[in-house]
């Protein structure tokens, strides 16, 4: 606990700014019934396409909702899939990098292998390509019905596991030859044991690291699959299907249709990168020893 | 008696922290004589190893020289540019290191890596550089040299390395080699070789010779004269016959007591109860007043000097 | 038992050398750590088995230890076959053989406390969770450390404070056979000697039998009462220690011998080499 005082203590500004943002939109995202002031799915057609005014903050779309509630419960869609994706690849992926360093041989071949190919094509083309294949919407696996936001979830978390695999790969490897494990090892302990108890809490920081920077990675995938109407299904409001509907507002100068999910985007990734920076200096070994030196 | 080729006086090292800065050299002082061979000896922590790093300006971003004076050859080396250092870097001191294996690019020949450095500092062609290469490493005892020089680092041995890197070292005939635990890294039949070549090279080149080590028993066997630190401060300086038959001060007889050694009586070996210093908890006096068995009062409260006295300084309250 | 406590007959590890594809399409050679290795040790006897790198001596120890397995020959413990021992990692066997390794930093979990590391070890030795404490004081007073080390992290303690948790962890098993690999190479001089007589003195007072791995010869004459030499692979002389280092017989122990740095009176012989180097 001291020690983590300690490390938030010597956080710079642009740590401070990125968990400031994360957790503005977290909270957005949370509490948006409580703060979004209109019906995000409410057709308005008396009100459409209204400008940015006192009425409606962020102006409204073709339907007359309003973009600021829309923006709010979009926060819900895009960071729903973006941290739970990351959750469900770090189960994935972490495991499978445990698991072939701890093995080692064929099976951290053969591991090691498959997560090469997948990770050999980008995360996007592959998002496109399988959702393209599986068709939108909700899918069914045997009697098992997937809603499609579990589906987007599930998919762009398999999508990242290649990437927490290699991650974790990387350093259980150096972890998992250290002699401290071989002692647990002549003392008895099981495998399962070595791997909670010694392996795995040696390799959590950059794994953490990580994380933070793929939320922002699966923001983006899910409002790049939603643009092109694969994702998140209207009228659910998304960043991504808002920028989508606002493809013609471009030309017939409703410039508040791109340019508030556009931003909302930017700034998310941005905020969720700054945190990803600054949780890796922290983590830093050396910057661990520039404050033990002190 | 001739004049000093390096001189060091009053010597501080710090490194930045939180707090300020924490010093790890704390006032040394010492001289090399042209041709002499110097071993320096201390555990780690002592500051052996970066005082003759800030000598050679090669402290990096972490540490800096926080005092003291540093001449070579009647320069002073504190005063002296960057390009300056470069210049006398390689050409008029040379450095050897501990890892032979970190030491060389696995990249570059060994012959590329060699005559780099020696166009750096002499105007030869391609031709002529290969040509003092090959000659250097002969010099330290790599048969076929002419042919070797197109060996990669990964195609010689620990022990071949470290020749190479020694022949490296000579190759622009610098008047001082600075050889910081040349041996560490290496096997002790390889160990034994080396050693013995450094003073092979001290004679026949007339190099003044920096031997920076743990091992009081290894430098006794080749060096003129012994200097012993701890806690960042030299605690005793002598002609190896005295430091090695009469040390005067307790660290120094500890620290040759606690060596086994292939001769001798059997059973328990000397020990010095606890650890060394830690760097930012130096005690207010003798460095070593601590684990010393004879310290009174006033070794844990006052820092004793280093004095002279018939070619031999020690810094003790009560030496012996 | 009267046999001896360990033994290996005829062991022989190898390595395959080369990348995956070599291996998978068998076009890969083997380098040979340890080559037809036969070798008893007597319960209770103190043994140094000195070599250089690649002598195969750190090899010798894993197998030992059943970190690794022979290619071939086995390994004998109190006359029962490791390799039929090991079909069950967690059982008690397991306790009776334990290591101390050499890099001080690399052994321990960086972020378990010494308490923690000794429970868990308390714990698997099946020791119930009331008598930790206690046995936790009594194992750090054993190897010269005070109760107050307990709740420190292993980044808080110097090399030698650190090597002798080690040495704690390895004795809370209650081991009979202890196998040290270079325990003392990565500390500084003065805590080498704390740690050299605090083995000499635990082996005598537990009745341990003991495997020091070392390289240096001076280190291994007080400690131990048998000297095996190691080199390439294979054991080139072996025997009490007094009689190896007095009469050596194979030409690499004498020159194993004569390259320990004996001071000033090491002095003239360096100078003589030098001199019949310069010559030739």
């Amino acid at each position: 606990m001291n020690r983590l005082i300690q490390l938030v203590r010597t956080a710079d500004w642009t740590g401070w700014l990125g968990a400031a943002i994360v957790l503005v939109m977290l909270g957005a995202a949370i509490a948006a019934p409580l703060i979004a002031p209109y019906d995000p799915v409410a057709i308005n057609i008396e009100h459409r396409l209204t400008a940015p005014d006192a009425t409606y903050w962020l102006g409204t779309d073709q339907a007359g909702r309003d973009v600021l509630s829309r923006v709010i419960y979009g926060a819900r869609a895009s960071l729903a899939v973006g941290i739970g994706a990351v959750i469900i690849g770090a189960l994935i992926g972490v495991s499978a990098g445990l698991f072939a360093a701890y093995k080692g041989g064929l099976g951290d071949q053969i591991t090691m292998r498959i997560v090469d190919a997948i990770a050999s094509i980008p995360l996007l083309v592959w998002a496109i390509a399988i959702v393209g294949v599986l068709g939108v919407g909700p899918v069914a696996i045997g009697s098992l019905q997937l809603p499609n936001e579990v589906k987007i979830v599930t998919l762009i978390g398999c999508l990242f596991s290649p990437v927490f695999a290699r991650v974790t790969y990387a350093v259980a490897q150096r972890i998992v030859s250290a002699d401290y494990v071989k002692a647990r090892y002549l003392q008895g302990a099981s495998h399962w044991q070595i791997v909670t108890g010694d392996v795995l809490p040696n390799c959590l920081s950059p794994i953490i690291v990580q994380a933070t920077l793929l939320v922002a990675i699966g923001i983006v995938i899910e409002a790049s699959i939603s643009f092109v109407g694969l994702g998140v299904q209207p009228p659910q409001p998304s960043w991504g299907t808002m920028l989508s509907d606002a493809r013609n507002a471009i030309y017939s100068g409703e410039w508040w249709l791109p340019v508030f999910p556009g931003l909302a985007i930017s700034v998310t990734v941005i905020g969720f990168n700054l945190l990803g920076d600054a949780v890796r200096d922290l983590f830093d070994p050396r910057h661990e020893a520039r404050t033990l030196v002190a | 008696m001739s004049a000093p080729l390096l001189e060091v006086e009053d010597l501080h090292v710090g490194f930045r922290g939180a707090d300020g800065i924490v010093e790890a050299v704390r006032g040394v002082d010492f001289s090399v004589a042209p041709g002499e061979i110097v071993g320096v000896v201390g555990e780690s922590g002592s500051g052996k190893s970066l005082s003759m790093l800030a000598v050679m300006r090669l402290l990096g971003t972490t540490a800096r020289i926080t005092g003291g004076r540093v001449r070579f050859a009647g320069e002073d080396l504190l005063a002296a540019g960057e390009a300056r250092m470069r210049d006398i870097r390689g050409r008029d001191i040379a450095m050897v290191f501990q890892d032979p294996q970190s030491a060389l690019n696995p990249a570059l020949t060994i012959g590329r890596q060699m005559t780099d450095v020696v166009r750096a500092h002499r105007r030869v062609s391609a031709g002529g550089a290969r040509r003092i290469a090959a000659e250097a490493l002969e010099r330290v005892g790599i048969s076929d040299a002419a042919r070797r020089l197109d060996a990669y680092p990964h195609q010689f041995s620990g022990g071949m390395r470290q020749r190479a890197l020694i022949a490296m070292a000579i190759a622009c005939r610098p008047r001082l080699l600075i050889a910081d635990e040349p041996t560490t890294a290496l096997d002790v039949t390889v160990q034994a070789q080396i050693v013995n070549l450094i003073a092979e090279l001290r004679r026949d080149l007339d190099l003044a010779v920096v031997f920076i080590s743990h091992n009081l028993q290894l430098v006794a066997e080749i060096v003129d004269r012994v200097m012993v630190m701890y806690g960042g401060r030299v605690v005793e300086d002598g002609p190896v016959a005295d430091i090695e038959t009469a040390a005067r001060h307790p660290y120094t007889r500890l620290l040759k007591a606690c060596v086994p050694s292939l001769q001798g009586p059997l059973g328990p070996l000397t020990t010095i109860e606890g650890a060394p210093p830690r760097l930012g908890r130096m005690p207010a006096g003798c460095p070593f007043a601590p684990r010393c068995p004879q310290a009174v009062d006033r070794c844990e409260r006052e820092m004793p000097a280093l004095v002279a006295d018939a070619g031999r300084r020690v810094a003790c309250w009560r030496p012996q | 038992m009267n046999g001896p406590i360990l033994a290996l007959r005829g062991v022989t590890k190898s390595y395959p050398q080369g990348g995956f594809l070599d291996r998978l399409v068998g076009a890969a050679s083997r380098f040979v750590a340890l080559d037809d290795v036969t070798l008893e040790v007597a319960r209770g006897d103190v043994v140094g088995i000195v070599g250089e790198s690649g002598s195969g001596k750190s090899t010798l120890a894993s197998l030992a230890v059943g970190l690794t397995r022979p290619t071939a020959g086995e390994v004998l413990l109190d006359g029962e076959p490791l390799a039929a021992l090991m079909r069950d990692h967690a059982a008690p066997w397991r306790r009776r053989i334990q290591m101390v390794f050499q890099d001080s930093s690399s052994a321990l979990n960086p972020r378990k406390t010494i308490a923690r590391c000794l429970a868990e070890t308390l714990a698997l030795r099946g020791v119930p969770h009331q008598a930790w404490e206690a046995e936790t004081v009594a194992l750090l007073g054993l190897v010269g450390l005070g109760a107050e080390t307990a709740p420190r992290l292993p980044h808080e303690l110097s090399g030698g404070q650190r090597q002798r948790v080690g040495l704690a962890r390895a004795l809370a098993m209650k081991p009979d056979i202890l196998i040290a690999d270079e325990p003392v190479s990565s500390l500084d001089v003065s805590l080498q000697a704390q740690v050299i007589n605090l083995l000499s003195r635990l082996a005598v007072d537990l009745g341990l039998t003991l495997l020091f791995i070392s390289h240096d010869l001076a280190v291994v004459r007080t400690l131990c009462s048998r000297i095996i030499v190691m080199r390439q692979g294979r054991i080139v002389e072996d025997g009490p220690c007094r009689d190896v280092l007095e009469r050596p017989t194979h030409p690499y122990t004498q020159l194993l011998i004569s390259s320990v740095p004996r001071g000033i009176a090491g002095r003239r012989t360096a100078v003589a080499a030098a001199a019949t180097g310069a010559a030739g």
